[in-house]
């Protein structure tokens, strides 16, 4: 009974959480602070971060928020590296038959050399409620990743600056966001990122995070983010050409949500 | 060559810092790191045990080659992780033969080197080598210490006439402390502490307990063949993480992160002036090769209210009471009221990088504790007798020191910790630790890491990073989040909170050094002032800027000057602010007879919620954090005279104006009009 109702409310609040948007549990265990980070699962939260990615990847992830069944999101990944452009396509659903929300994205990457690269996004969105009703929309992203000095990368990204939406009524606008960050590797083992994070018309949120390599095989991550305060941890084993992550966030009154993803790099 | 140049410049640098200590009369690297540790303390504790200790390895420096792990311990600015370094490196290349050598160990940067090395050496004699009668007479040193203090305004207890039959302070409004040290090198520690506060007898004549208010002893002997340590008299004990067995100091969350996981220092001499956390008995550790074992026995009497309990006719305990404060004939009606009988000991396993411990004891109190009356503590104790069993361990692997402790009250809950330390980078430490003590753990020595202020009822996840880049640049941020499974005082509902802390240090030079300081806290408590009859929670926040600089004008004045902000601010009632500003002026001169130190600060606050903390220099093992609110000025004079070798002379004067009040405090210990002044005198006499 506790579950229908808490399914209920993410059900009627989720146009306003959009926190389903599934970063890949390596970013997500640094408290989703990716904007200035290198990795496939970039082409969620600023998609020039797949330049660095020299041959073709795919990954594939699936999350449980706040340990509700009915509120698991799935995710796929693919980033194919071309002679002057990268290319990457991503997949997401989010609910339950009752509520489903299916985002597909393409993205076009660009570096500029070795310090500059820059990536546009083109989302398309799927809302259907049982009993209600399909729409469906289209969004953009865009964004960039400077590289300051040796391993010190600053970026900026934003989603859906025109915000559009599912239909005229208000409550159905995707959010719009804004993303500043910088991510720093000190040693080979040690990577620092922090991201600010702005909802227009929403809440600004500041997060940080780190990913220790415990070993060559065996990477450490932890994370906080300010607003609202949350912890987030995990860890990530890399097997030749597979690598396996996990990472679970916590949330003060809805507790734990733990994510699982496998990506394969050739 | 350029490693060369290095080595040159570390000696030249260690010379030199060896040499200032030989001059200094005062003591400021030991003011500095207790600063360090009580600024981010935001209660009275005593610090008194650890200045000692660490003015005892001042004179009589610790034996780097032969330390044992709770020794380097007693160093409170040394890591768990840099202690597991150096006694694996001097496990596994032998004996350090040269001080040099330390900067060859992983996590000693110059400053620590320079630090330790004003407490320890490697080679100063240990053991009763060179023990005989006549030598303890002549290297044997005593210390006595005698400090008066009073504040001058009259307070309203001691003015009430005895025929009114009304509360009143029966004693003077004298403090007076009288300590008394003997030490043998390393080995023998005989202390005496008597303690007389304001407003207490200087000799009681009541019931069970006639004397001077509060007595203290201990004999402390140290290596003699397999007995490590010996205590006769008032010991205290340390094992773990403190959720089994922890009596006597011990550190909360603060600026500096490696002081949060705690290291226990086993059995230990009590020399502290709080009368209420030791023990009172026989305590020894015997080592064997890789075992230490420690078994204890304590009796005492404690302080206690209690009542009858009306269905079995027989008085029960309501409350221990700490405060260690008897002025009126309640207070003293309940001094030694109950008493305690604990034993118990603990075996450790220590081989290079593990160590491993379990604790066993039982507490025997002489009534039942009456079972609580409210819905939240009606899963504290009742009874008389409890057994508490632990486990810890800790153990260093690579750079990574991993720690933790399982605790278990018998016939009732489980507690447990655990956590690592792990040095990322030579930059770069982190300490993550994780918490879960249930609502129905018991122990009346525990101390483990918790928000509320006994580790129980609570599950929690510690992150908390420190960047430092040589001794120019370093910053600490950790968060904490919380949760309380079960209701606590003035909290009807389970609840959750946060807390988030950072603090960036910028010393451009030695003696230049700039703080910014920011923390956040964030707590639910009951809806205040609420009319419905079921009490509901509201989000509290509180929150705290600090900017503090130092500086020295030239070799003998330094000024130092802080400005902090308090926010605080209810989920129905705006935001209400304090204000605290101060200077500093230090007078530490190289050699002279005459030092000291002066303070004039400024603080406005909007009341209670919004006071602020600030630790205050004092006379030698003097220690005062005012908490101030209202509005005012706080003045202090504090001044250190050598009259000859060792016979020192110290003087405290402070006072605090407040511009908003008519009367001070409250109840007995109200003052009429808005001064509040206080004197301390202290004389040492070292022969």
């Amino acid at each position: 009974m506790i579950k229908f109702y808490t399914t209920l409310i993410f059900t009627l609040f989720s146009c306003t959480v959009f926190a389903q948007n599934l970063n890949g549990p390596r970013i997500q265990a640094m408290a989703n602070a990716g904007v200035a980070m290198q990795d496939i699962w970039t082409l969620k939260n600023n998609a020039a971060g797949i330049t660095s990615i020299e041959n073709t990847a795919f990954a594939i992830a699936y999350e449980n928020r706040f340990s509700v069944k009915e509120l698991s999101t799935k995710s796929a990944a693919v980033v194919i590296p071309l002679k002057k452009y990268s290319l990457g396509a991503s997949f997401q659903s989010y609910g339950s038959p009752v509520y489903q929300e299916l985002k597909s994205g393409l993205s076009l990457a660009k570096a500029f050399g070795e310090n500059f690269s820059t990536a546009l996004t083109l989302n398309y969105h799927q809302l259907s409620i049982q009993n209600y009703g399909n729409t469906s929309t289209f969004s953009f992203q865009v964004g960039f990743q400077y590289q300051v000095f040796k391993n010190f990368w600053v970026a900026a990204h934003a989603a859906n600056p025109n915000k559009s939406q599912y239909t005229e009524t208000e409550s159905n606008t995707l959010p719009a966001l804004y993303q500043i960050g910088a991510s720093y590797t000190f040693t080979d083992k040690l990577l620092v990122t922090s991201e600010i994070e702005q909802v227009v018309d929403g809440k600004l949120d500041f997060k940080t995070g780190l990913e220790y390599k415990i070993a060559p095989f065996l990477a450490l991550r932890g994370g906080t983010s300010v607003n609202t305060f949350q912890q987030f941890g995990g860890f990530g084993i890399l097997y030749q050409k597979i690598n396996l992550d996990f990472a679970i966030s916590s949330h003060p009154i809805l507790g734990y949500s733990p994510q699982i993803a496998l990506g394969y790099a050739f | 060559m350029l490693s060369r140049i290095k080595i040159l410049l570390l000696t030249g640098f260690l010379c030199l810092s060896l040499g200032l200590q030989a001059q200094q009369s005062n003591d400021p690297i030991i003011e500095y790191i207790l600063e360090v540790i009580a600024e981010n303390q935001s209660e009275d504790f005593d610090y008194t045990e650890l200045v000692e200790r660490l003015n005892f390895y001042r004179r009589n420096p610790l034996n780097l080659n032969k330390a044992s792990r709770d020794e380097l311990q007693e160093l409170v600015f040394l890591n768990p992780l840099q202690i597991s370094n150096l006694l694996d490196h001097i496990a596994v290349n032998g004996k350090l033969i040269d001080i040099l050598e330390l900067q060859s160990i992983d996590g000693f940067d110059l400053q620590t080197i320079r630090t330790l090395l004003n407490f320890s050496s490697i080679n100063s004699p240990t053991g009763f080598e060179n023990f005989n009668w006549a030598n303890l007479k002549k290297e044997g040193r005593s210390d006595l210490i005698v400090r008066y203090g009073r504040i001058l305004e009259e307070q309203a207890g001691f003015n009430i006439p005895e025929e009114t039959g009304r509360s009143r302070y029966l004693g003077t409004p004298d403090r007076v402390f009288t300590r008394y040290r003997f030490n043998y090198l390393n080995n023998l520690q005989f202390s005496l502490n008597l303690d007389k506060d304001a407003g207490e007898q200087f000799w009681t004549t009541q019931g069970r307990s006639i004397g001077p208010d509060f007595v203290s002893a201990s004999l402390y002997v140290k290596d003699v063949s397999k007995f490590k340590k010996i205590v006769l008299g008032d010991f205290s004990l340390q094992f773990g993480q403190g959720l089994t067995l922890w009596s006597g100091l011990s550190f909360g969350k603060g600026a500096d992160l490696f002081s949060i996981a705690k290291q226990d220092l086993g059995l230990r001499p009590y020399t502290s002036i709080n009368e209420f956390s030791f023990f009172r008995g026989l305590a020894t550790q015997i080592n064997f090769g890789r075992f230490d074992f420690t078994p204890f026995i304590s009796f005492r009497r404690l302080d206690a209210g209690s009542s009858l309990n009306a269905v079995t006719n027989l008085s029960e305990i309501t409350s221990l009471q700490i405060s260690g404060l008897h002025r009126t004939q309640n207070e003293l009606a309940n001094k030694n009221r109950i008493s305690q009988l604990v034993l118990g000991g603990n075996l450790q396993y220590n081989y290079r990088k593990l160590s491993l411990g379990l604790t066993a004891y039982q507490s025997n109190y002489s009534e039942n504790f009456a079972p609580g009356n409210a819905v939240y503590n009606q899963f504290e104790f009742t009874g008389r007798r409890l057994t508490n069993l632990g486990a810890h361990y800790n153990y260093t692997l690579n750079n990574i020191y991993l720690f933790g402790e399982l605790a278990h009250s018998v016939n009732s809950g489980v507690a447990f910790i655990n956590g690592a330390i792990a040095s990322l980078t030579p930059q770069i430490s982190a300490l993550v630790f994780h918490r879960n003590y249930q609502k129905d753990y018991y122990s009346y020595f525990n101390q483990g890491i918790s928000e509320g202020s006994l580790a129980f009822n609570e599950r929690g996840f510690f992150g908390g990073l420190q960047y430092k880049s040589g001794r120019k640049y370093e910053f600490n941020v950790y968060t904490d989040l919380f949760k309380f499974p079960w209701l606590r005082f003035r909290v009807d509902a389970p609840s959750v909170g946060h807390e988030l802390f950072s603090q960036f240090t910028y010393s451009p030079k030695r003696t230049t050094k700039f703080i910014l300081r920011y923390r956040i806290e964030e707590k639910q408590q009951n809806v205040s002032g609420a009319t419905t009859p079921i009490n509901t929670l509201e989000t509290i926040r509180r929150q705290n800027y600090r900017f503090e600089v130092q500086y020295a004008l030239n070799k003998s004045f330094s000024l130092r000057n802080r400005a902090e902000v308090t926010q605080f601010k209810k989920e129905s009632t705006q935001n209400t602010y304090g204000l605290l500003l101060y200077q500093d002026v230090l007078y530490n001169p190289l050699s002279s007879k005459l030092s000291g130190n002066a303070r004039i600060a400024y603080f406005n606050t909007e009341g209670f919620d919004t006071r602020i903390y600030a630790y205050e220099n004092d006379v030698l093992y003097g220690f005062s954090i005012p908490g101030l609110q209202n509005k005012g000025i706080r003045f202090y004079l504090n001044g250190r005279y050598t009259l000859k070798r060792g016979v020192d002379f110290w003087l405290k004067y402070s006072f605090t104006h407040y511009t908003d009040l008519e009367t001070i405090g409250s109840g007995l210990d109200q003052i009429d009009g808005n001064l509040r002044s206080e004197v301390k005198v202290q004389i040492r006499y070292q022969f």
